[in-house]
């Protein structure tokens, strides 16, 4: 009787017990797929973003825009991403000349990033589940300034100098806030840490002045009959080219671009663009230690991402105007400025990835140890989803702004009226020609300011 | 334990699929609404107001009208942008322009993009018009004045970008367009602090 009792107990305990796994591993399963699932789409998102930056490169806009509208169909960009899309569109319309349309995605953006400054909760909570991805992009801070940059050029091709100009004041705010807010930023760091065993510094970030806004707001300034401010615009300009100078190699002296100032002799602005965004790239930690009891492992892997500039080919770059050549001045690295603005986030993004993965690792080692106890063969496959998990939701948030250009080069002329074919040289170190791009320009006898306008990406 | 993780993860991929859904509420547009804190009706609305009982009651009205007998001709020029947002500045001196014209006490000319239409519409009138409705040419009445002003802003930011304070001034100036005597110069200014919310469900 007693042997019968205790069979019967046995059996009702292991029953017990092991509903109790399957119960188990069924949640785990579903939560597991869940995850892998929201991992999933950063994944698409990211063979999207090499694809249109492929199309925008080559100067296949056509094709660039044919994929955005394909992204659209295909729900690539989400709600999150929205930032993201506004920018790529922006970027492409502009460079196809559609101006108008241009500004309506850049303003989308720029309003988004704005509102993104109130962060989710849920999304935070999301995100530290399973990877910086499902947070809203919110825009690098580079990215919401850079922006402006393509409105104001967006606003003198539509002939609206005024608006222009709104664009470079903000465009200079946001980068003396920006600075301001680096330095803050780092000062926090340093006066949390008791340890005093890290530097907080804000070292070499040093982005208070963008020399592409006071170049374009200098010329419009002057050109609007605003001497006095544009001389503003113009000694600003060479702080920030003295800034710049800090950061690269190259230095464009404000000697040379004395003309800006004197309106009357110019009545065209030259703007090139060489290069391309800095890359995200991934790189992954992992971390394995056994167990003292020999049972069981800790895994934890962490991905952050870094930044990489890319290498263009494009040393210098003229225009061939009326058999004349026309060197363009290095204004802006926008690439290196990108860079170094990214340094001073590099703290915040690293700490996050740590935190996140060592709460996925000590979440599912806890859970395997816990199963071992019950069954040790389901342990070690609980193990194994463990590590599957981490491996496929583990993943640094690579998103950017693809079509954004590496580096702008200016210069004004003067040109009588008619119609003037111009070529756009891009020449290699070595001085040889890499690529060149052919217009024509008509100036009339009346025209204050014409625009023209080159990219190459390469 | 295990059940708050799955309560945690539930309710934050709830809240992730929440989405606000439209709502059409229609108002009164003499109502004050401040959602961005940017540049909005209610200030163009607030400057319009100031600046019209401001130039309708000071002294240059009477005091042209009684030197010459007759109300003082205007003419709205630019009123420049020179803030940091994109403000449509016609939305406040076609307001001027209203109320100037329903005064009585002030005649207003048309703008020179408008004229610019006009005298296309006139010449054209000149060739294909009846005699009889056609309208003479060199009959357009002279400004006695001309209305331009700016809008200026200054934006200040704390540190974690939480609490913006964002200052507007709009100058507007009446100058006699034959002696470029400013007869009239009026100012608003509009202070406003924003607060952002650090966090959301």
């Amino acid at each position: 009787m007693n042997i019968a009792k205790f069979n019967g107990d046995s059996f009702t305990s292991l029953m017990a017990s092991k509903l109790r796994l399957h119960n188990f591993l069924y949640h785990s399963i579903c939560l597991a797929a869940l995850l892998l699932l929201s991992g999933c789409h950063a994944y698409i998102l990211d063979d999207a973003q090499q694809d249109l930056r492929s199309s925008f490169t080559a100067g296949d806009y056509e094709r660039s825009t044919q994929l955005l509208e394909k992204f659209k169909s295909d729900d690539v960009y989400k709600g999150k991403d929205a930032v993201l899309k506004n920018l790529e569109s922006g970027m492409v319309h502009h460079f196809a000349g559609n101006y108008d349309s241009s500004n309506v995605f850049f303003d989308k953006s720029e309003k988004q990033i704005d509102d993104a400054y109130t962060k989710s909760i849920s999304r935070g909570l999301a995100s530290l589940l399973v990877n910086d991805n499902t947070l809203v992009y919110d825009g690098e801070p580079y990215e919401d300034v850079y922006l402006n940059a393509f409105k104001s050029l967006n606003y003198v091709q539509l002939g609206d100098w005024e608006a222009a100009l709104v664009e470079t004041r903000r465009m200079a705010f946001k980068m003396e806030q920006l600075d301001i807010r680096i330095k803050g930023l780092a000062e926090a760091f340093a006066q949390k840490d008791t340890t005093g065993k890290v530097d907080w510094s804000s070292g070499e970030v040093n982005i208070q002045n963008s020399a592409f806004s006071h170049y374009l707001a200098a010329v419009l300034y002057a050109k609007t009959g605003k001497p006095d401010d544009a001389r503003i615009e113009f000694e600003k300009l060479g702080t920030a080219l003295q800034e710049q100078s800090r950061l690269t190699e190259r230095e464009t002296s404000l000697k040379e671009l004395e003309r800006i100032r004197e309106p009357q002799n110019y009545n065209v602005l030259i703007s090139a663009f060489s290069g391309q965004a800095p890359i995200k790239q991934q790189e992954d930690f992992r971390l394995w230690l056994d167990a003292e009891d020999g049972e069981g492992s800790f895994y934890v892997k962490f991905s952050i991402p870094t930044i990489h500039l890319y290498p263009s080919r494009v040393y210098s770059i003229r225009a061939k105007i009326d058999e004349t050549y026309i060197p363009l001045h290095l204004i802006e690295e926008m690439d290196v400025v990108s860079k170094e603005v990214y340094k001073a986030k590099k703290p915040v993004i690293y700490a996050r990835s740590l935190l996140r993965a060592t709460v996925k690792a000590t979440g599912s080692t806890l859970i395997a140890s816990s199963v071992r106890k019950e069954n040790k063969g389901l342990g070690l496959l609980v193990d194994i989803l463990g590590i599957i998990g981490q491996e496929a939701t583990e993943k640094a948030d690579l998103r950017g702004w693809q079509t954004m250009p590496g580096k702008a080069w200016m210069n004004v002329i003067e040109l009588p009226p008619g119609n003037h074919p111009i070529e756009i040289q891009y020449l290699s170190r070595t001085g040889r020609v890499l690529f060149t791009e052919h217009q024509s320009i008509t100036v009339e006898e009346n025209t204050a300011l014409e625009l023209v306008e080159s990219i190459y990406s390469q | 334990m295990k059940y708050l993780i799955y309560t945690c993860l539930l309710v934050g991929f709830l809240f992730t699929g929440c989405r606000p859904s439209n709502e059409v509420t229609r108002m009164n547009p003499g109502e004050t609404t401040d959602l961005s804190g940017r540049w909005n009706d209610t200030d163009a609305r607030l400057v319009s107001e100031e600046m019209i009982s401001d130039a309708l009651t000071n002294p240059w009205l009477n005091r042209f009208s009684r030197d010459h007998g007759q109300p003082p001709v205007v003419i709205v020029g630019n009123v420049h942008n020179e803030s940091m947002e994109h403000i449509d500045t016609e939305v406040i001196t076609k307001e001027m322009e209203r109320a100037f014209v329903n005064s009585g006490s002030v005649n207003l000319v048309a703008s020179s993009d408008e004229r610019r239409q006009i005298r296309e519409e006139r010449s054209d009138q000149q060739q294909f018009a009846s005699v009889e409705t056609m309208k003479e040419m060199a009959k357009e009445l002279g400004a006695d004045f001309m209305l331009i002003g700016n809008i200026n802003s200054i934006v200040d930011e704390t540190v974690d970008r939480r609490t913006l304070a964002v200052f507007y001034t709009v100058n507007m100036e009446l100058i006699n367009v034959e002696t470029n005597q400013k007869v009239w110069i009026g100012n608003k200014k509009i202070k406003k602090l924003i607060e952002r919310k650090n966090y959301r469900g």
